[in-house]
C-alpha cells in the first residue's frame, strides 16, 4: 500500500521540480524555442542553400518562364520540373535561388537596421535618464518628434530621388527611424532605476556616469532591450518589404519584397502564378510569426507575472 | 484575391464616374471605354502645340479630326476632313482642297481661313515645340488661301512626303488644325485653351488627371454632310487603369473596352477568364506589329558613352534574342536594322543587309569585353571594369508605364552586369519621361523607339539623326529628333546623305543605295542600338463593342490612341 501512494507523490514532486527549474531559468520557454527556431530555418535556407543550389539561377533569364512548382500545372498546361521545383518567375528566374539569397536579405536589412536604431536608442536613452535636465528635454523632444513622422512616407521620397541604394544603406536609412522607441523606452527605466538602492550606492561610491550606466544598469535591462530589438527589427523589416513591394528597393538583389513587387507588376494575379508571390509571402509570413513568437517569450522572461505556472 | 482586385477595379470605374450627375444619363451599352497609360497631368489645358498629355485622352481621338489618314492596310491617303492633297513637279508646292460643308461643334464654319490661320501660328511662334508643329515650321515656307476650300502650301525644300508626314496621321499624329475664331489673338505658347472645341462627333464634356469624357454631337457636321453617319458610340471614356494587373481584371470584369498593351502570359489569362476578349490575330502571336520598332538610346555626349568604342561595345553585348524570349517571351523578334520590318520597307532593309550593317540577334560579350579593355578598362574583384579606380557604370532610364519597357531593360541591365559593366534602371514616371528626360538629354542611355517614322519610306527614320536637329543638353531636341546628341563628321557625311535622300521621290530606284551609304555611319558610330521590333498586344472586348480592327477586318491599325481612332470609332457596332 505504502509503496502505491508514494509512487504518486514522487511523480508529483518531479514534475513540481520540473515547473520549478523552468521557473528558474525563464529563457527556457516553448515561444522563444519557436520563434528562434523558425527564424534559424531562414538562416539555414540561406547558409545550407549558398552550398547546395546553383545560385547563378538568380539572374534574368536563366530559367525557362513561368514554370510551377514541382508537381503543379501553370495556365499552359506545362508541368514542373525538378530542376527548379518551387518554379521560375516571369523574368526567368528560380524561385528556389531567390528565397536562399532574397530571405536572408530582408532578415538582414531588419537585423542590421534595429541593431543601429537600437545602439542609438541605448545611449540616447541612457544619457537622457541618467544626464537629466537640459539634455533629456533635448532627447526627449527630438525622440517625441521622429515618433510622429511616419518613416515610410519619408524613405519613398528619399528613395525615389536617389533611386537605386544598397541593402547596407536601405539599412542605415530606416536605422534613422527605429531608435525613437527604444530610448524612450530606455529612459523611462532608466529613470526609475536611478532611485534604486544599488545606483545610489554605486554613485555614493565614486563609480563613473559611464560605469553606473552601462556596468551597473544595463545588465538589468537585457530582456527590455532585447524585447524592444525583436520590436524594431519587426518594424525595420516591414519598411523594408514596403520600399521593396513598392519598388523602390535595391535593383538586382533579390529580396522578398522585390519578389512580391516584381510578381505584381507582371500580372501575376491575373495569370494565376501563385508561387511567384505566395512563396515570399508564405516566408515574410513565417519570419513575422518567427518574431512575434520570439518577442512572447521575451515578455515572459522580464514579465514574471505572464509565467503560468503548468 | 481576384475578387479583390475586381472590387478595387470597380471602385476606381466608380470614383472616376464619381461627381457627375450626367454618369447615370449614358448605359454603360452605349459607352466606350478606352485605356489610357498615363496621368494627365494638366487636365484643364487643351493647347496641343505644348508638351504634355493634351490629345491622347480623346481629343485627337474624338474631338480633333485629322485631315487626311494613313491607311495601313492600302498605304493610301483615306481622305478626312482634306479630300485631296496633290504636288506641282517639283514637289515644293502642295495644293490641298478640304471638304465642303464642315462645320465646329459651336455651328462656325470649317474652311482655308482655319487651315492658314494654324498654319501660320505655328511658322510665327517659336516656342510651340509639339514634334507636328516643329515639322510644319521646318518645312514650310508660306501658305496661302486660294478659295474658302482650297490652301496652297510652298516649301522650303522639295519634298514629296510632306502630306504624309504633316497631315496624313502617319506615326501618332498630325498637324491638328485650330479654329480661327478661338484661337485669334491668343499667344499659342500660353494658351490654355479650356473649353476646347473640334469638327469631331465628339464635344468635351469633363476630364480630370485619371480620366476624360467625351460626349456625341448629334448635330455632327460629317451626318449632315453625308460624310459619314452618326458614329453608335454615345459616350467615350478614356481611362488611366495604371499597370497591367489592373487593366487586365477591367478587362475580364467588362469595364473596358480596348486595353493598353499587356504581355502574352497576361492576355492568355485574360483570354482564359473573358473569352469575349480578342487581340489583332485569332492565335498566337495575338499582337499586331508596331511601326516604332524598340531601341537602346544614347546621349553621345557623356563619358564614357562619347567614345564610338564604348558604345560599340555596349551594342555587341546586348544580346537581341534573349531580350525576345525573356521580356517580350517570344510574342516579337530581333531587329536586323534600325527599320520596323514591314514588307514595305523590305528594299531598303535590304539594301543595308547586303553592305553588311545588319545587327546580329545574338550577343558577343568577349568582343564587346575586348573593346572596353582596349579603352583601358580592367575588371576589378566585383567583376566590373575599373578605370583610374571608378567603376564603369550606366545608368538606363526607362518609362516605368508599361512592363514591356521595364522587363527590357532587366534583360540588358543584366545583360551589362554580367559583361561587367555596372548598369542600373532608373524607372521615371510617363510624363517625365517624355517630358523632361528625352527631350533635354538628361540621361546616358534610355530604351524609347526614336527612329520611328518610316512604314512605307526611309527618310522619316534616317531624317531624325541629322546634326541640323542637334541641340546642347538641356535644351529641348526638336521633335525628339537626335536626342543622342550625335554631332561627328561621321554624322555631318550621314545628314548629307539624308538630305540628299530627302529631295527623291518615292520609289525612286537611286534611293536603296543612299539608304546603304548613309547607314555606314549609324553602323560606325553608333548613336543609338536598335534592339527588337514592337509588336502591340491590344485586348479589345467584343461584349459591348464589335468592329475593332483586327487582321481579318483590317480597315487599319488598332492603336486607338493615335488620331485615327476616328475611324475606328466610326467602325464600333453595339453587340447583341
Amino acid at each position: 500500500m505504502t509503496s502505491q501512494e508514494s509512487m504518486p507523490t514522487a511523480r508529483a514532486e518531479r514534475r513540481q521540480a520540473k515547473r520549478l527549474r523552468r521557473f528558474d531559468n525563464p529563457w527556457m520557454n516553448p515561444k522563444l524555442f519557436w520563434g528562434a527556431g523558425l527564424l534559424l530555418g531562414i538562416i539555414a535556407l540561406g547558409l545550407i542553400g549558398r552550398f547546395l543550389w546553383n545560385l547563378d539561377l538568380v539572374f534574368t533569364g536563366s530559367t525557362p518562364l513561368k514554370l510551377p512548382p514541382l508537381g503543379f500545372e501553370n495556365l499552359r498546361k506545362q508541368p514542373g520540373v525538378l530542376d527548379y521545383p518551387l518554379g521560375t518567375d516571369g523574368g526567368g528566374r528560380d524561385m528556389l535561388a531567390l528565397i536562399i539569397i532574397g530571405a536572408p536579405n530582408t532578415l538582414f536589412v531588419g537585423l542590421l537596421a534595429s541593431l543601429i536604431g537600437m545602439s542609438i536608442g541605448i545611449t540616447l536613452g541612457f544619457t537622457a535618464g541618467f544626464v537629466g535636465g537640459r539634455t533629456d528635454d533635448v532627447i526627449r523632444v527630438l525622440a517625441d518628434v521622429m515618433i510622429t513622422i511616419p518613416p515610410l512616407l519619408i524613405l519613398v521620397v528619399f528613395q525615389s530621388a536617389y533611386g537605386d541604394v544598397s541593402l547596407t544603406i536601405m539599412a542605415l536609412l530606416i536605422a534613422g527611424f527605429v531608435w525613437q522607441s527604444p530610448t524612450r523606452l530606455i529612459r523611462a527605466q532608466v529613470l526609475s532605476m536611478k532611485q534604486s538602492g544599488y545606483v545610489q550606492m554605486a554613485q555614493l561610491s565614486g563609480a563613473s556616469t559611464f560605469h553606473i550606466m552601462f556596468r551597473e544598469m544595463l545588465p538589468n535591462l537585457v530582456p527590455y532591450l532585447f524585447g524592444s530589438f525583436i520590436a524594431s527589427v519587426t518594424t525595420s523589416i516591414v519598411t523594408a518589404v514596403g520600399l521593396e513591394v513598392l519598388g523602390l528597393g535595391p535593383q538586382r538583389i533579390p529580396t522578398l519584397g522585390r519578389t512580391i513587387y516584381e510578381a505584381i507588376n507582371a500580372g501575376a494575379l491575373i495569370q494565376n502564378l501563385w508561387w511567384w508571390w505566395g512563396i515570399p509571402t508564405l516566408l515574410l509570413a513565417t519570419m513575422f510569426i518567427g518574431l512575434l513568437l520570439i518577442n512572447l517569450g521575451l515578455d515572459e522572461v522580464s514579465n514574471p507575472r505572464l509565467r503560468k505556472l503548468s | 484575391m481576384r475578387k479583390t482586385t475586381r472590387f478595387g477595379a470597380s471602385v476606381l470605374i466608380a470614383a472616376a464616374l464619381a461627381g457627375q450627375a450626367f454618369a447615370q444619363d449614358v448605359a454603360r451599352e452605349d459607352t466606350v471605354i478606352f485605356d489610357l497609360d498615363r496621368t494627365i497631368k494638366d487636365p484643364e489645358n487643351f493647347n496641343w502645340f505644348t508638351p504634355g498629355t493634351k490629345r491622347m485622352h480623346g481629343a485627337h481621338q474624338a474631338m480633333w479630326e485629322p485631315l487626311f489618314i494613313l491607311n495601313y492596310a492600302t498605304g493610301e491617303l483615306d481622305p478626312w476632313l482634306g479630300e485631296s492633297i496633290t504636288a506641282n513637279d517639283a514637289n515644293d508646292q502642295f495644293t490641298m482642297k478640304i471638304r465642303g460643308g464642315v462645320e465646329w461643334s459651336d455651328g462656325e464654319v470649317f474652311d482655308a481661313d482655319d487651315v492658314v490661320f494654324t498654319v501660320n501660328m505655328a511658322l510665327t511662334n517659336e516656342e510651340i515645340s509639339s514634334r507636328e508643329a516643329a515639322t510644319v515650321r521646318a518645312q514650310v515656307a508660306s501658305v496661302e488661301k486660294v478659295d474658302d476650300l482650297t490652301v496652297v502650301f510652298n516649301l522650303t525644300a522639295p519634298n514629296p512626303r510632306f502630306a504624309v508626314e504633316n497631315f496624313g496621321v502617319r506615326i501618332f499624329g498630325s498637324f491638328l488644325i485650330m479654329p480661327e475664331h478661338i484661337w485669334a489673338g491668343q499667344d499659342p505658347a500660353t494658351f490654355a485653351n479650356a473649353s476646347p472645341i473640334g469638327t469631331g462627333p465628339y464635344t468635351f464634356t469633363s476630364s480630370a488627371t485619371n480620366r476624360a469624357i467625351w460626349d456625341r454631337n448629334d448635330n455632327w457636321w460629317g451626318a449632315k454632310a453625308g460624310f459619314k453617319e452618326l458614329p453608335e458610340p454615345k459616350r467615350l471614356i478614356w481611362l488611366e487603369t495604371g499597370g497591367e494587373e489592373s487593366r487586365a481584371q477591367l478587362m475580364v470584369s467588362n469595364q473596358l473596352d480596348a486595353a493598353q498593351n499587356v504581355s502574352l502570359g497576361t492576355f492568355e489569362a485574360i483570354q482564359a477568364q473573358n473569352p469575349k476578349v480578342i487581340a489583332w490575330y485569332e492565335d498566337f502571336p495575338y499582337a499586331v506589329a508596331d511601326p516604332c520598332s524598340r531601341q537602346l538610346e544614347i546621349n553621345t555626349t557623356i563619358a564614357p558613352w562619347d567614345n564610338v568604342n564604348m558604345r560599340k561595345a555596349v551594342a555587341a553585348i546586348i544580346d537581341r534574342s534573349q531580350i525576345v524570349n525573356v521580356a517580350l517571351e517570344g510574342s516579337t523578334v530581333a531587329s536586323d536594322t534600325m527599320f520596323a520590318q514591314f514588307g514595305s520597307m523590305a528594299p531598303f532593309i535590304d539594301a543595308v543587309k547586303d553592305a553588311g550593317y545588319a545587327l546580329p540577334p545574338n550577343g558577343d560579350p568577349a568582343a564587346g569585353q575586348a573593346l572596353i579593355e582596349a579603352e583601358g578598362y580592367a575588371k576589378g574583384s566585383d567583376g566590373i571594369y575599373e578605370k583610374d579606380g571608378e567603376d564603369l557604370s550606366v545608368a538606363i532610364h526607362v518609362n516605368s508605364a508599361s512592363t514591356e519597357y521595364t522587363k527590357t531593360i532587366d534583360v540588358i541591365v543584366e545583360q551589362l552586369n554580367r559583361a561587367g559593366i555596372a548598369a542600373k534602371a532608373v524607372p521615371v514616371e510617363n510624363g517625365v519621361f517624355w517630358g523632361e528626360v528625352l527631350p533635354f538629354g538628361t540621361y546616358e542611355m534610355t530604351y524609347s523607339w526614336l527612329s520611328c517614322g518610316s512604314v512605307n519610306e526611309p527618310w522619316a527614320s534616317m531624317g531624325r539623326y541629322t546634326v541640323k536637329d542637334v541641340v546642347p543638353v538641356g535644351e529641348r531636341s526638336p521633335g525628339f529628333n537626335n536626342t543622342s546628341r550625335w554631332n561627328t563628321e561621321g554624322a555631318a557625311a550621314y545628314s548629307a546623305i539624308v538630305d540628299e535622300m530627302g529631295t527623291k521621290s518615292l520609289g525612286d530606284p537611286s534611293v536603296p543605295g543612299l539608304v546603304a551609304e548613309a547607314y555606314q555611319y549609324l553602323d560606325a558610330e553608333v548613336p543609338f542600338i536598335p534592339l527588337v521590333q514592337s509588336a502591340k498586344l491590344l485586348p479589345m472586348n467584343t461584349t459591348y463593342w464589335e468592329g475593332w480592327p483586327t487582321a481579318d477586318n483590317y480597315y487599319n491599325h488598332p492603336f486607338f490612341w493615335w488620331n485615327h481612332t476616328h475611324q475606328i470609332i466610326h467602325n464600333l457596332t453595339k453587340a447583341n
